[in-house]
């Protein structure tokens, strides 16, 4: 092999080094770098000024808060719900436990559409439950803003028990057992000792869930009716903005696919950084 | 102790995300206050002339004969979709459909309880030809619909499962084949119409779900030609010239149903509602939807405010196959999904 090591070292310079790195962005490139470069490039080819005022256009602001604060509502339920269900499902053995850790992962593999639909042939006017809770002539729970919060929590629902999960089950008992025996009760316990450790996961869960359903498209334009300025999230606005015949709908489509991809941006670095800040806390506790 | 620090800071960020939570946003429709609000579902290809002509128009003139303001929310996607939408309960009070068929469907879902062909014109607001939209200099040489037949084109076709205006494309190239034999030999020959389609959808390279998604397809450089509405292709020639029209020596015009979705509308709401739908056969909008390069439903003499509007030799309408209660059965199904679909 006397080859493959003169290759790897010429003259005492790791050829291995520069040659995998560039391998690696050269893959990025054409797959992921490019095509994210080219939504700033169309978003900005008109000038700031009318990147800018696409982006104050009323319907656009109020579609992209529309997403953050729907996202956020199924962060928070999915991030309660996560922590209990990975606190159950590695604390207690019991039929069916399996089945349930399968179910909770069932989302990931549904094709969203398919889970908006799902929750239309429930809740909606003519749904198993809609039918009788919400006749089409009276209120109705899907086509609003709640819909859209049901249709994230669908779409996100393992995201932070996925996360959370593996913490509790390499988590030792001892601490738990030790707060015990000094007489702490079970919240105690939890409130002082099991959740300092988890905040690492918790933080990281809920940014995953938020960032996946701000983007969230294929389960919304069905359970939303998309209507502008009431139930279009900042996806289905630029997706309505695509389709618009519009001098300049392009570019105002891609000023709100910029603001979308900075805050994913944003929310990534977060995790990136901030993780490790956090489990060096829980270890410091 | 660094563990105080951090409680902190999470405190501070969850009480900042709850702040964030709180204030669901108001709906700019909506900053008003007081008023009505009429909800408008509309095919594909209605957004402009709605959103920058009729619904201004409209509230200025609902302002001054009641000094109430109207406002309007609207959503626009492909015909079939807006149908199946308000089917499934979306509280749409008027819609705007690209076939009659759609406002039938309706219909038999009890949404709609009123009859639309009760309203002037039969309930049509407006009209358009179907065209071919080439690229500039119209390198394909392609001339008329049988063109689109030839090896080697790619064409771009809105999906009839979805679009309206993919129907009607079909029986615009279907009756464009029957006309014009018929003009040559004094039959109509199903057969040779037949194949031309046939010959058509195997150059169909993509089927987006609404016309005004097919648009922005052929925009984006895919596909040599595209069969749409006249209207779409106006509006794509102006915004970017890089497009040439090419009208059909036959072709059909197609006819754009209103209809007001009863289960939704109080009784409180209807007389603004009526008074809305009753305004589209005003020659205000008439004309407003000629600008737009629709053509009028009223009065063809409207068309000659709009020189960009071509003349069409041999136009016909779906009533030369006998409305759209035999035109979909006999066309869109047995011909289309039987004979073209299931052997492409």
């Amino acid at each position: 092999m006397a080859r493959i090591r003169s290759f790897r070292h010429v003259r005492g310079f790791d050829v291995a080094r520069p040659t995998s790195i560039g391998v690696m962005l050269a893959l990025m490139m054409p797959l992921v770098i490019l095509p994210m470069l080219s939504i700033f490039i169309v978003g900005m080819r008109k000038g700031f000024g009318f990147f800018w005022s696409s982006l104050m256009a009323p319907e656009a602001v109020y579609a992209l808060k529309l997403s953050l604060i729907t996202s956020f509502w199924a962060t928070v339920f999915n991030v309660v719900f996560g922590l209990l269900a990975a606190y159950v499902l590695s604390r207690y053995d019991f039929w069916g436990r399996n089945a349930v850790i399968v179910t909770i992962s069932l989302p990931t593999a549904i094709p969203t559409a398919v889970a908006g639909f799902a929750l239309l042939a429930l809740w909606g006017p003519q749904g198993t439950l809609g039918r009788f809770l919400f006749p089409p002539e009276g209120k109705q729970l899907m086509f609003t803003t709640y819909a859209i919060i049901l249709a994230n929590i669908f779409v996100t629902f393992p995201l932070a028990f996925g996360v959370i999960k593996p913490v509790f089950d390499t988590m030792s008992r001892s601490l738990e057992e030790a707060s015990a025996t000094i007489g702490a009760t079970r919240w105690q316990t939890f409130w002082h000792v099991t959740l300092p450790s988890l905040r690492g996961a918790i933080v990281s869960g809920a940014l995953l869930t938020f960032a996946r359903a701000v983007g969230e498209f294929g389960s919304t334009i069905l359970v939303s009716g998309n209507l502008a300025g009431m139930t279009q999230t900042a996806p289905l606005y630029i997706y309505a903005k695509y389709n618009s015949g519009e001098a300049g709908a392009l570019e105002a489509a891609n000023a709100i696919a910029i603001v979308l991809a900075l805050l994913s941006f944003v929310i990534f670095s977060v995790l990136f950084f901030a993780r490790d800040w956090l489990e060096l806390e829980a270890q410091e506790a | 102790m660094a563990n105080k620090h951090s409680t902190v800071a999470i405190a501070l960020v969850v009480l900042f995300l709850l702040g964030i939570g709180s204030c669901l946003p108001k709906p700019p429709s909506q900053s008003g206050g007081g008023g009505v609000n009429i909800t408008l579902y509309g095919f594909s290809i209605m957004k402009e002339s709605l959103e920058k002509s009729i619904y201004p128009a409209f509230s200025a003139k609902w302002k001054s004969e009641h000094g109430v303001d109207v406002r309007f929310t609207s959503s626009f996607a492909g015909s079939e979709t807006v149908t199946n939408q308000i089917l499934q309960g979306v509280k749409a009070q008027v819609a705007i459909l690209s076939i009659e068929r759609d406002a039938q469907r309706l219909k038999y879902g009890n949404a709609v309880t009123s009859d639309w062909r009760a309203l002037p014109q039969k309930g049509i607001v407006n009209k358009t030809p179907f065209v071919i939209l080439v690229r500039k200099g119209n390198p394909k040489g392609i001339h008329d619909f049988a063109d689109l037949a030839k090896p080697g084109i790619k064409l771009i076709h809105p999906d009839p499962e979805s679009s309206g205006g993919a129907q009607w494309s079909i029986l615009a190239i279907y009756g464009s084949e029957l006309i014009k034999t018929e003009k040559q030999s004094g039959t109509a020959d199903r057969a040779r119409a037949l194949q031309t389609l046939q010959a058509i959808w195997r150059n169909v390279v993509s089927t987006p779900s609404s016309a005004r998604e097919a648009r922005a397809t052929f925009e984006q450089g895919y596909g040599d030609a595209l069969v749409t509405y006249e209207l779409e292709g106006l509006l794509l020639k102006d915004a970017d010239g890089a497009f040439e029209i090419i009208v059909p020596e036959a072709t059909i015009f197609s006819e754009h149903p209103i209809v007001i979705v009863d289960r939704n509308v109080s009784p409180a709401d209807r007389p603004v509602i009526e008074a809305f739908v009753r305004f589209l056969w005003t020659d205000e909008a008439q004309r407003a939807f000629v600008k737009n390069h629709f053509r009028p439903a009223t009065n063809d003499a409207l068309t000659q405010e709009n020189k960009e509007l071509a003349t069409i030799k041999y136009p016909f309408t779906v009533d030369y196959f006998g409305g759209w209660e035999r035109a979909y059965p006999e066309v869109i199904e047995s011909v289309f999904k039987h004979q073209v679909q299931k052997r492409k």
